[in-house]
């Protein structure tokens, strides 16, 4: 039997397997839940939809979710280890974490090359990087900016606002997880 | 994992065709037609494809026999073109808006010397900062100094306002759709987009803190650069236009009624300090950006109620000034 007359051929062959792997990815998990990723590490899980409700867990940015169920502003989900709870809906993503699955060297994307780098470049610590390098300060100085204004910028880095005033904020202003 | 290993043990004489074969799955097949050759893959016109060794699976798939030249030459042309873009990493990014937070200061009259002031708009700006796109780096914000109405973001997360544009405002509402738009600046990476599309950059392959502390002109010509689009040109109106409709949606999520900043803008369009302020050098027209604020506006139809706070805006700011 020749290929062309095979109605086995190889590329029907491999069309097939194909769809039925991206058919198998599809069903890997129990459910049919959408899964959503968390936007920001200490990202709160909690009993109810409910702001007041008790903090079950706080997740890491990246942590895969899977939606149970939705409200007007929060979302029940599982997480992994089996915890299950509600998130405010927009502090999580559609989109995957850039470095998630990526792994080593392996598989096509790892051929890429580019992926990884970008990964890596992205994934530095914001609150561990100050703007004003050596050279800001070096650049600063042949422009002429004062040291008031160094100091400025420095005092603007530094600011920080207390969790129990933000949440006092937004609590009394009926914003974010305390929204109606 | 199944498909790569059958192709991997595909026999040699069936010289599988790869990128004829994704290009058959991703579009339908014209009925009753012979199969017609796939078209020859064009870079998009910016894209310099890097010609380097790709090493890994290419490298091994074209040895083994799997992918004939034509699919291998595809494939590395694509992976060239992703090596030619590398973004402009987040330390690089915080040295660039560091540099450029500076010239702020320098420039629109320092920094407003009231803490109650500097906490309130930390407050409001952080907490729509939570909420966006890129909630995990850190944002900071200052009240700037000067009675012209003025707003910048630099990237890295450094947002201003300045005291003449805080008189403007008339609720918490407005406020909070005038940071989202300039946290979506930031998070949309606008300024650095803009930048790697430009002289200063061609011909290099990413922009690294070790090349610009080996070339101190280089940093140099990346700050002007970015000073001149920030502080004269201004961005490309597509980007500013982008900036309003995902400061809405920001502000927005965070439970502000989403027109504050429609609102700011028919102010700002309405008022006499035209020529002080940088927004009508550096944005499209107010009537222009209303429109497409207007335009907006019905998806979030179920937000009509949502709270401005203007007592509590009034009370924090008006008493401050």
């Amino acid at each position: 039997m020749t290929p062309k007359n095979n109605i086995f051929s190889v590329e029907r062959t491999l069309s097939l397997l194909l769809i039925l792997l991206l058919f198998g990815l599809c069903f890997a998990s129990d459910s049919f839940a959408a899964t959503l990723y968390v936007k920001k590490s200490g990202t709160k899980l909690q009993a109810a939809e409910s702001a007041k409700s008790k903090v079950i867990a706080k997740l890491d940015q990246g942590t895969p979710v899977s939606v149970i169920k939705k409200s007007r502003r929060f979302y029940q989900v599982s997480a992994p280890g089996g915890k299950k709870g509600w998130i405010f809906k927009f502090k999580l993503t559609a989109k995957a974490p850039v470095n998630s699955g990526g792994g080593g060297g392996g598989g096509l994307l790892g051929a890429l090359g580019g992926r990884q780098k970008i990964a890596a470049r992205e994934s530095s610590s914001g609150s561990s990087i100050r703007g004003l390098s050596p050279m800001s300060k070096k650049h600063a100085k042949n422009k002429g900016i004062s040291e008031e204004e160094i100091q400025s910028v420095k005092q603007m880095e530094a600011f920080h606002v207390n969790p129990q005033e933000m949440e006092k904020f937004l609590k009394e202003g009926q914003l974010g997880e305390y929204g109606q | 994992m199944l498909a790569v290993v059958s192709l991997m043990w595909s026999q040699s004489s069936h010289s599988f065709d790869l990128g004829g074969f994704l290009e058959g799955m991703a579009k339908p097949p014209p009925q009753s037609q012979p199969a017609k050759k796939p078209a020859p893959q064009q870079a998009a016109p910016q894209e310099q494809p890097a010609q380097q060794g790709d090493g890994g699976l290419l490298g091994l798939g074209e040895s083994l026999g799997i992918f004939d030249r034509k699919t291998s030459r595809i494939l590395k042309k694509s992976v060239g073109a992703v090596q030619a873009f590398q973004p402009i990493g987040l330390k690089e990014e915080k040295a660039i808006g560091g540099s450029l937070a500076l010239e702020v200061f320098h420039r629109f009259g320092g920094m407003y010397k009231n803490a109650a002031l500097q906490n309130y708009v930390n407050l409001v700006g952080k907490s729509v900062a939570e909420v966006s796109d890129r909630p995990e780096i850190d944002y900071h914000f200052a009240v700037l100094n000067t009675d012209n109405p003025n707003a910048f973001a630099t990237p890295g997360g450094y947002v201003f306002v300045s005291v003449g544009l805080l008189r403007m405002l008339q609720n918490e509402a407005q406020l909070a759709g005038v940071l989202g738009h300039e946290i979506a600046h930031i998070t949309k990476k606008h300024a650095l987009q803009t930048l790697q599309r430009s002289k200063v950059l061609s011909g290099l392959g990413g922009l690294t803190m070790a090349a610009m502390d080996k070339d101190e002109a280089l940093f140099d010509q990346v700050i002007n650069q970015v000073s001149d689009i920030l502080f004269t040109r201004g961005l490309d109106k597509n980007l500013e236009f982008e900036a309003d409709k995902f400061g809405m949606e920001y502000a927005y999520r965070m439970g502000y009624y989403p027109a504050g900043l429609r609102d700011f803008v028919k102010i700002l369009g309405q008022s006499s300090s035209q020529e002080s302020s940088i927004f009508f050098s550096t944005h499209p027209s107010p009537s222009a950006r209303i429109q497409a604020l207007d335009r907006l506006l019905p998806r979030y139809k179920g937000a009509g109620l949502y709270p401005i706070l203007a007592r509590r805006y009034q009370s924090t700011v008006k008493g401050q000034l």
